[in-house]
């Protein structure tokens, strides 16, 4: 009978300090999980961020001016410019 | 010394009998304390559960908002018009600075050109008697980085989220802007914010002495994010709009200009933009003259671009052909001792020719061979005077007086222009009703590039008839021949108006103008119409010929290279096909 009870209670012990060491762990994993989701909400919004700025350095104005003044570019005119008809693969007897 | 002898078996104390009552006191009183301790473990655990529990939590349980990111305004491309990023504000905790010592007083210095203040301000800043001061508001995240680095004890960050602009000015009046709190204020922020802003998520946490999270409590409801708006807008467009119709503003040394590009086939705007405009990051010192968006806010007499009306409802009725001829001599026609006048005499012409022209007299005599109420009702169908169909704060209706009020003089007036007003965007809205075949299309600034389905006003032919007639209007011999464009065939009608100077039109001397030109291109099939206002030239040109129809051909021009249109007119090629034999 003592035998049994002296069984029985390490192993009430031993579930319990296991008990503990699980809490722990699950707590440490969630804060780590925790950290992971914020650092990804970081990387997205700076993601979106610097498509943002991105976008911002080639804007319309930006791109006209860069190809004026440092590309020596021009615009072109309907006269210099040759117009092909075009159909898409997949559209067999589209327009000609 | 005599020695006394102990006897330790027997004590004198317990030689007398304890009386019982005593030890039955003694474990009647710890029994009680057990008592008590029950009662009181019963009411922790059992009553005043509640209370002991929300206790506990508040010590331990942390609610976290999740912040929803405001939705993106895209272009027809996917270009970004308007984004949130964060931008982290920065506040302190007055008395927990360190303002005494010499070190924190050179960080501080540091901190106060990061924020670009002066320092002076900033310490007047953390001088005050509160709790909780605003440093400054939405810095920029490289900023909010260096701040953090610089570790200053009771200066804080709260992140916050800012509205931004990559189009900057050209397309700030369609796009508009939010306010600090990220709520639409102007334009598409404000007519979308409903479906722009999300909604925010809660989660309750367990979070240990290090302020990390270790649990989540009950359910998490995460944050939704808004969404995304797609306008009809092309930044390309938007962008070459705006600046020729700011440098013809400069150039003609004139008080403000609005444009419109209408896609003819689906009826999206392409491009809207006024000037002057502003920055939409930068609103400091605004003024009404930079916030308002003309295009869809100012009504003026539409002018000259009624005619094609007024013609074309006279060629529907079978009242007259296209070479049907009008005598307009002599240059001007007296109805009920009021007189309408020409700009030059012009003697006999067709129909055609008073449209090219521009004949007040011409137009007038076909309007009075018709009933008020069949020119009401067209000018109604082509949207003058309704409700403006496109949905956006401040657009306005315009005005069309109902028929029955109109007397003679006034009908004949109405024929040309004049005795009704209408925004430029219902200028250019009306004018579907020639590019689609007869129809007049809703205008959408949404994207939605299926061809629009119109309400018929004209029949084809009519709408056929009348193109023609503005391509001659728009060419050698009409009013707007500097809408040309190279390759495509454009048609469009021109108008200038006095305005109002006090109670007249002024005088010779100080009279004030208004210039704009509607039209389409290429004319046989139009892609697109585009009009063009520009109020108080004052650099000697004012007519809508010369003033409008030059900012018209440039966007024409770029708007059909742009869509990919192949010119329609034969251009002399300068280039030749090389003869390479090409190795794939």
């Amino acid at each position: 009978m003592t035998r049994v009870n002296l069984v029985l209670l390490l192993a009430v012990v031993l579930s319990a300090i296991y008990l503990v060491r699980v809490q722990y762990d699950s707590r440490r994993l969630f804060t780590e999980l925790d950290r992971a989701q914020v650092e990804q909400r970081r990387l997205q919004s700076d993601n979106e961020r610097l498509q943002v700025e991105k976008r911002a350095q080639a804007t319309p104005a930006r791109v006209e001016q860069i190809a004026r003044e440092k590309l020596q570019m021009r615009q072109a005119a309907p006269a210099i410019t040759t117009y092909v008809n075009y159909t898409e693969p997949g559209r067999v007897g589209g327009e000609r | 010394m005599s020695r006394r002898s102990v006897q330790y078996t027997s004590s004198p104390l317990l030689a007398s009998r304890t009386p019982v009552w005593r030890s039955k006191f003694v474990v009647g009183a710890i029994a009680l304390s057990f008592v008590g301790l029950a009662a009181r473990a019963a009411y922790i655990q059992v009553i005043a559960n509640d209370f002991y529990q929300r206790q506990g939590e508040v010590r331990f349980a942390r609610t976290l908002e999740l912040p929803a990111n405001r939705g993106r305004i895209l272009d027809r491309n996917g270009m970004i018009l308007a984004s949130s990023v964060p931008a982290p504000s920065i506040w302190a905790i007055p008395d927990d600075v360190e303002t005494d010592t010499d070190a924190g007083r050179a960080k501080l210095q540091q901190l106060a050109r990061l924020l670009e203040m002066p320092y002076a301000d900033l310490v007047k800043k953390l001088d005050e008697d509160k709790t909780f001061v605003w440093v400054r508001r939405q810095v920029d995240a490289d900023v909010a980085k260096q701040v953090t680095a610089l570790d200053i004890k009771g200066i804080y960050q709260r992140k916050e989220y800012k509205r931004q602009y990559p189009e900057g000015e050209s397309a700030a009046h369609v796009i508009g802007f939010t306010n600090v709190e990220d709520n639409g204020q102007e334009g598409i922020e404000l007519l979308f914010n409903k479906q722009l802003v999300g909604r925010a998520g809660l989660r309750h946490v367990i979070k240990d002495r290090l302020g990390r999270a270790v649990e989540d409590v009950g359910e998490v409801l995460p944050p939704v994010d808004g969404r995304d708006v797609q306008l009809s807008i092309d930044s390309k467009v938007q962008f070459f709009a705006y600046q020729k119709l700011r440098d013809a503003v400069i150039a003609n040394r004139a008080q403000a200009g609005s444009v419109v590009v209408l896609d003819a086939i689906s009826g999206e705007v392409l491009a809207l933009a006024n000037y002057p405009s502003y920055v939409p990051d930068k609103r400091q010192n605004l003024t009404g003259a930079q916030l308002r968006n003309r295009a869809l806010t100012d009504t003026f007499e539409p002018g000259s671009v009624m005619k094609p009306f007024t013609i074309g409802l006279a060629l529907e009725t079978g009242r007259v052909k296209p070479t049907t001829v009008i005598d307009t001599a002599p240059g001007y026609w007296t109805l009920n001792g009021a007189t309408i006048h020409d700009s030059h005499a012009h003697g006999a012409l067709t129909v055609e020719q008073v449209i090219q022209v521009s004949s007040n007299v011409g137009t007038s005599k076909i309007a009075m061979q018709m009933p008020a109420s069949e020119m009401w009702e067209t000018f109604s169908q082509a949207g003058f005077g309704q409700k403006p169909q496109i949905e956006f704060p401040g657009a306005v209706s315009g005005r069309l007086r109902p028929y029955a009020r109109w007397r003679p003089i006034e009908q004949a007036t109405a024929s040309y222009g004049y005795g009704l007003s209408a925004s430029l965007f219902q200028m250019v809205r009306s004018y579907t009703v020639f590019s689609h075949d007869g129809q007049i299309i809703p205008a959408t600034l949404m994207k939605s590039p299926q061809p629009a389905v119109g309400v018929r006003v004209f029949s084809s032919q009519t709408a056929a008839e009348i193109r023609k007639m503005l391509q001659m209007a728009a060419g050698p011999g009409g009013t707007g021949p500097k809408a040309q464009t190279q390759g495509y065939s454009v048609g469009g009608k021109s108008g200038t108006a006095y305005k109002l100077v006090g109670k007249g039109y002024g005088s010779d001397t100080n009279r004030k103008y208004r210039s704009w030109f509607v039209g389409m291109a290429p004319i046989e099939r139009p892609r697109v119409i585009v009009g063009v206002m520009v109020d108080e030239p004052s650099a000697g040109k004012y007519f809508g010929g010369e003033v409008a129809a030059p900012v018209f051909s440039d966007t024409v021009q770029q708007t059909l290279r742009m869509l990919n249109v192949e010119p329609d007119m034969a251009v002399q090629p300068k280039i030749m096909a090389a003869a390479e034999e090409e190795s794939f």
